[in-house]
């Protein structure tokens, strides 16, 4: 880089979008406050005093939404890589934007997780002086933390405009982002005790599932950072209508996915996975499935951009919205149905924790709530305040 | 290379349901005295076909089945449980991060989060007790004597006989985890 390069990539580095309003950001940091309240709960009465989770059903709502903030993450880092990374021009305006967000949230998941693990602090230690190399958690949680060095590195080269640095740095991230996303994938595959989890299906559909993730929250942000449609430069209007109907393609394949993995699971009755999708279809998870896994978070998005040729960047607007709220479910659904089927028949004496007829029930308490509800608007709000104050606008 | 290999053999139609080794358990292990929070159970096994007057009650009292191949062992990010050279499968509590990945990964939900000592907890054979050449408390105080704590390794023991005279059954052979709770059948 020369140095002419250099002084104008720092003097234009904070030139941020003044557009976004302050108090907006502000009241949405402010509002993500209430998510001390479980923090302060797990701290005061500990975790079994302050969390739904149980015996029985001992990943919960924290988990969930940390296996949602780390798709979101990945599906971004990968959706940016089509532009600086594989050079396909018409997406390289979307990389700041996408990368700057896939930084917050997996921040924000790691958050999440942190008041949900026991011993964070812990874990750190022993995650490096004791490490287990057959644990899909010990490679997930290692993978993520290199993926996050790799993509604050592609950030840093994007926003002082070092396009080899950030094209290496971003290949860097992408390999590694598909690697930790797949070994999360593989943290449920590898349990034999859980047949609805066990296979390699997870680690592909978890990839699958982000890169839809990503393309709903960078049509999502675009219309935020330029404030709808008829404020938008046409080269980013040109991405996000590319973007549309890589989106409409992805949820035409992940219905499939979930049409075969139902079919699967109810064919001839198979035990545990059986229970556990008819949990889902007619069970207590039904309203989470039909309404927001299905209807929401595939068939109407799908249904929008099919109807609108992904030519219209307002209906894919609203149907990334939809997508992202039933993705959110999605997550939930797939971490809770997985233990819904308790591993040992709870016949008096057995003393397995909160199972009414056969299945373990799961009910997040309020410190869940909070925690997860305050970590979404302060990613909110972070992104809004990363968006004000710099420059995430491609030249 | 160990020269032991510890198992249990239990006859549970001697069961008659009194709960002794779980109080043993909880005193000899310093379990806490919440209801979820336990190492062993004894629970009834339902006869659903069973019509009164045609009916009889069975009780199988059970705990960690100390897997050859343990999924939880293999699972922990941190290597906090582990398996010894003479096949019991303990925890590191200092080790424990309570990330319940093996509480997800055990097939017979064997494990509970100890809120004493802020960590995963299970049987662990009352390990302490086998150097002192004792058995483990719930073997030691059953009135019928269900359990019987033998030693793989002794060919001429009677673990040995008892398997190779009777038929037994492991809890859910088909997840592969080679249990060394041995039911007479």
């Amino acid at each position: 880089m020369s140095s002419t390069e250099a002084a104008k990539s720092h003097s234009d580095m904070f030139n941020g979008n003044k557009n976004i309003p302050m108090p907006l950001i502000g009241l949405l940091i402010a509002i993500s406050l209430m998510g001390l309240y479980g923090v302060f709960n797990i701290m005061t009465k500990g975790h079994a005093a302050s969390l739904g989770t149980t015996k029985t059903v001992p990943w919960g709502l924290l988990i969930s939404t940390y296996v949602f903030f780390v798709v979101s993450s990945t599906g971004l880092c990968l959706i940016s890589s089509m532009g600086h990374v594989f050079k396909i021009e018409k997406y390289e305006v979307i990389g700041k934007r996408a990368i700057v967000l896939a930084i917050l949230t997996i921040l924000c998941g790691f958050g999440v997780i942190a008041t949900e693990i026991g011993h964070p602090i812990r874990m750190a230690i022993y995650n490096v002086i004791s490490p287990n190399l057959f644990s899909a958690i010990w490679w997930m949680g290692t993978l993520y933390g290199i993926y996050l060095m790799c993509i604050i590195a592609e950030f840093y080269f994007l926003m002082t405009h070092n396009h080899k640095g950030g094209y290496y740095a971003g290949l860097a991230g992408f390999i590694a982002g598909i690697s930790a996303h797949s070994n999360l994938g593989a943290v449920f595959g590898f349990l034999e005790a859980r047949p609805f989890w066990h296979g390699p299906y997870l680690p592909i559909y978890f990839i699958l599932s982000a890169l839809i993730s990503g393309c709903a929250l960078v049509i999502i942000i675009f219309n935020v950072a330029y404030k709808g449609e008829a404020n938008m430069p046409a080269k980013a209007k040109e991405a996000l209508l590319g973007i549309a109907k890589i989106f409409g393609l992805l949820l035409g394949i992940i219905i499939f996915f979930d049409i075969w993995k139902v079919l699967t699971s109810v064919y001839g009755a198979p035990p545990e996975k059986y229970q556990t999708v008819m949990a889902m279809i007619s069970g207590p998870l039904s309203v989470n499935f039909w309404f927001f896994e299905i209807l929401l978070g595939m068939l109407i998005p799908f249904c929008i951009i099919l109807a609108t040729k992904g030519r219209s960047i307002k209906a894919a607007l609203v149907a990334s919205c939809s997508a992202v709220v039933g993705i959110f479910f999605m997550r939930y659904d797939l971490v809770v149905a997985g233990q819904l089927f308790p591993m040992r028949e709870a016949t008096a004496g057995s003393r397995v924790q909160g199972v009414v007829e056969g299945l373990a029930v799961y009910t997040p308490s309020a410190s869940e709530i909070t925690i997860v509800a305050g970590a979404i608007v302060l990613c909110a709000g972070l992104y809004l305040a990363a968006e004000r104050f710099l420059n995430l606008t491609e030249d | 290379m160990s020269n032991k290999k510890y198992a249990i053999i239990l006859d549970d139609t001697l069961c008659i349901d009194c709960k002794a080794c779980t109080v043993a358990c909880k005193c000899e292990n310093h379990v806490p005295a919440g209801f979820y929070e336990y190492r062993n159970w004894v629970g009834e096994v339902e006869n659903k076909k069973a019509v009164f007057p045609n009916i009889s009650r069975k009780f199988r009292p059970s705990q960690c089945q100390q897997c050859d191949n343990p999924p939880c062992v293999h699972v922990c990010p941190t290597r906090a449980s582990y398996q010894t050279e003479d096949g019991v499968v303990l925890v590191d509590y200092h080790k424990c991060i309570l990330c319940k990945y093996c509480m997800t990964a055990c097939p017979y939900d064997a494990r509970y989060e100890n809120t004493d000592i802020h960590a995963i907890d299970k049987c662990t054979f009352c390990y302490h007790r086998l150097a002192e050449g004792r058995e483990p408390a719930c073997v030691e105080t059953c009135p019928p004597k269900v359990r019987k704590f033998v030693d793989l390794m002794d060919a001429d023991g009677e673990g040995n006989k008892i398997l190779q005279t009777t038929q037994t059954e492991v809890q859910k052979p088909e997840k592969g985890t080679n249990p060394k709770l041995f039911y007479i059948k």
